[in-house]
């Protein structure tokens, strides 16, 4: 007969305990040091200066603190809202032409480029843009667009297509069309190169399959390259909203947010509250507003776009 | 050999690893733990990038062969030099022992304690030959005109000298016209008189902010209107101010280049030297950078340089926009900063530096006529001079101020507001800004 004494502990007490301390193991612990100095960097690169903002958003220039009252403020500020159109505008013009001219020319050159040396060609060609700094790219805009001197003008009125010189900077329907074209030429390339690439990866298979059953061009796009394409254009869509959130040198460079202020979009708003204003608390009320807005706008960009293929 | 363990190869890696990140700082802490002696081996400036810097590394190299002190200059873009400048003094930075500073910086350096007194340490003294306006304007807090609330009582001391004397003056085509404007009035009548087809009456810098700002003040006070008054009330939307902003905007506009709203100096200038335009604003580095520029210009020695005319209140008041040099707190190595800003401002070494393109503050040497020769515009200057010319409103929010009054401008430019209605909207964003400021609204 076994007896149980109430004294003793539960056998399986002392086991939970030291599996809950349970000391790492050796290459657990090599894990963790290998991981160190990346987490390190981002802790310092990432982490300090988000905690810094978010103070300095409930702080007054002296440092005390002083609540919601920099949001209540960059809420209260009516040239916050001109900035949050314009922003909207900007995207809504180029993110869907960047997405369709990038899509069309992918299955273009996917469809009908068949040597490599075309495509490597094709592909060298869509870096360039890339790599060219903002600054460079809005002092060429400059002169394209540029009243009395631009090459638009001169190109038009070559032509025959004008008779007197357009306005393209200081009218604000096409100041904004000529800051938008700049991202355009700029970003549809990365478009281009994210989805040729995935276009890479539909099986040959389910195409070959697919036109023996008679799918035309528009089916075969519809119900299987579209498939395959369909978590990069929530990459897509994340990577270029975030860009246009950032979107300044060339616009600082074509109109310095004018006529008026039609052209300044958030990231140059931000800018001048900062560095023109030296209002640094509202300006880190604002940072903190569109990282939280564009998080809310990534979770629901994700939900309609899943990431994972299904 | 023996062999190591991975362990161990990890935790001797990430050893030397720290060792060698760590190399640079200990020898930084080093450095700055040595008591520095009184001639340091280099001085380090940050200088605004463009006409304004150019003779001063034309003429650094001089100082460099006499003293044998190196003389480093760290160029920037003008929005990039101020805000590089305001990030170091809030972190009291020592990386630049010499600044180049628009004088409207001068009141945020001022309030912000962020500069060396030149005077009392240094021993820096008014010199006869050097108008008296260009030490005023190197000096904190101001000693004419309204004091910011937060510095009202404070011990005046001069912080920076003027390298540059800037001041914005007129031009018009001396080929075309037969005698000067005097007057608005003579200005409007000459635009409508020339603008002819690819040929504009008048060249307004209508870019949004500190262009339009720059361009436009000289107007308004000239007009009698303001942004402030004596005691910091807000009166740009005074019927004066108003009146000033519509005849620039509407009345001279008639005759103005298209695009105006998108003007900078840069296209201005353009205009002028291909023989397109009659008359604007203009300041000093624009004429000898472009406009007067042999190879460049198309009208050379056709223009004429003058005072900014006179307005219906009867006066025509330039605008001063000295680049002044100061030492920042941070510098350790202050004395030796002040001998170079006294070295640079003695006669001899400033007409070497005019020779090199430099733009003067002696008054000996802008009524040089050698020197007025090859710089035409130098009478005028001195002239504008002379006559106490305005400064942009000494405080520290005038970079907001000229933000919200330049975006007013450039929408009645491009006839996207009228002008009452701009500047009413400027004004009551003003008095938000400035109340929030501590400024009596």
């Amino acid at each position: 007969m076994i007896r149980s004494s109430p004294n003793l502990p539960a056998p399986h007490a002392p086991q939970a305990e030291r599996a809950g301390r349970r000391r790492l193991s050796r290459d657990e612990r090599l894990a963790y040091l290998l991981l160190l100095p990346a987490l390190g960097a981002v802790f310092v690169i990432v982490t300090i200066p988000f905690v810094l903002v978010l103070i300095q958003s409930v702080s007054a220039d002296d440092g005390t603190l002083i609540g919601l009252r920099n949001y209540t403020r960059a809420l209260g500020n009516p040239l916050l809202y001109d900035a949050i159109r314009a922003t909207g505008v900007y995207s809504v013009i180029v993110l869907p032409i960047e997405i369709l001219l990038g899509l069309s020319f992918a299955l273009l050159v996917h469809r009908t480029v068949r040597w490599p040396g075309v495509r490597a060609a094709i592909y060298v060609l869509a870096i360039l843009p890339l790599v060219v700094p903002p600054v460079a790219i809005g002092v060429v805009a400059r002169l394209v667009y540029a009243p009395s001197y631009g090459v638009l003008n001169v190109i038009l009125e070559r032509v025959g297509l004008t008779h007197h010189e357009v306005n393209w900077l200081g009218d604000p329907t096409l100041a904004m069309l000529a800051v938008a074209s700049v991202d355009i030429w700029q970003w549809t390339p990365f478009v281009y190169l994210v989805l040729f690439s995935g276009l890479q990866t539909v099986p040959r298979e389910s195409v070959e399959a697919a036109q023996i059953d008679g799918a035309d061009w528009w089916a075969q796009f519809r119900f299987i390259d579209l498939f395959y394409l369909r978590p990069l254009f929530l990459l897509i869509i994340f990577f270029r909203l975030a860009d246009v959130l950032r979107v300044f040198d060339h616009v600082f460079i074509l109109t310095g947010g004018g006529p008026g202020t039609t052209t300044q979009l958030l990231s140059l708003y931000i800018y001048r509250v900062e560095f023109k204003f030296f209002d640094s608390g509202q300006a880190a009320a604002l940072a903190v507003l569109v990282l939280v807005s564009f998080s809310i706008l990534y979770r629901l960009i994700s939900r309609a776009l899943p990431l994972e293929r299904t | 050999m023996q062999p190591i363990t991975r362990r161990e190869f990890v935790k001797r890696t990430a050893v030397a690893g720290a060792m060698l990140t760590s190399i640079p700082a200990i020898l930084e802490a080093c450095s700055t733990g040595t008591p520095t002696s009184n001639k340091p081996s280099k001085l380090t400036i940050a200088a605004v990038q463009g006409a304004e810097d150019g003779p001063l590394k034309k003429v650094a190299p001089m100082y460099q062969s006499q003293t044998g002190i190196t003389m480093e200059i760290v160029e920037f873009p003008y929005d990039q030099l101020f805000e590089k400048l305001v990030t170091t003094f809030q972190a009291n930075g020592s990386s630049y022992d010499l600044c180049m500073m628009d004088d409207p910086w001068m009141p945020k350096f001022g309030t912000m304690g962020a500069l060396q007194p030149l005077d009392s340490n240094f021993g820096f003294t008014r010199d006869s030959d050097i108008p008296s306006i260009v030490y005023d304007v190197g000096t904190w807090p101001p000693p004419r005109g309204p004091v910011p609330p937060s510095e009202q009582g404070k011990t005046q001391h001069l912080y920076g000298i003027t390298i540059v004397g800037n001041v914005e003056m007129f031009m018009y085509r001396k080929d075309l016209a037969s005698s000067p404007p005097g007057s608005w009035d003579d200005v409007l009548a000459n635009a409508q008189k020339f603008n002819k087809a690819n040929f504009y009456g008048y060249v307004i810098r209508g870019k949004a902010t500190n262009p339009a700002s720059s361009d436009s003040l000289p107007i308004l006070w000239s007009f009698g209107g303001d942004i402030f008054d004596t005691s910091w009330k807000v009166v740009l939307d005074s019927t004066a101010s108003i009146d000033a902003i519509t005849f620039l905007t509407q009345t001279l506009k008639k005759y103005a280049e298209p695009g105006a709203e998108n003007t900078d100096a840069g296209d201005r200038d353009r205009l002028i030297a291909i023989g397109q335009a009659f008359q604007s604003t203009t300041w000093p580095a624009e004429v000898t950078g472009v406009v007067e520029a042999a190879g460049v210009s198309q009208v050379a020695g056709k223009m004429a340089y003058i005072p900014i005319p006179k307005g219906p209140s009867g006066k025509g008041l330039g605008m001063m926009g000295n680049w002044l040099l100061g030492i920042p707190k941070g510098s350790s190595n202050g004395s030796a900063a002040a001998d170079f800003i006294k070295w640079l401002i003695k006669t001899e070494n400033m007409k070497t530096y005019v020779q090199n393109g430099g733009i003067p503050t002696r008054t000996s040497l802008l009524n040089d006529s050698t020197l007025g020769q090859a710089n035409p515009y130098f009478p005028a200057l001195a002239q504008s001079l002379a006559a106490s010319p305005n400064w942009r409103p000494r405080t520290d929010q005038w970079n907001a101020v000229e933000t919200i009054y330049g975006t007013a401008v450039n929408q009645a430019v491009a006839g996207l507001k009228t002008p009452k209605d701009a500047l009413t909207a400027a004004a009551s964003q003003i008095r938000a800004a400035m109340k929030q400021a501590g400024y009596p609204s």
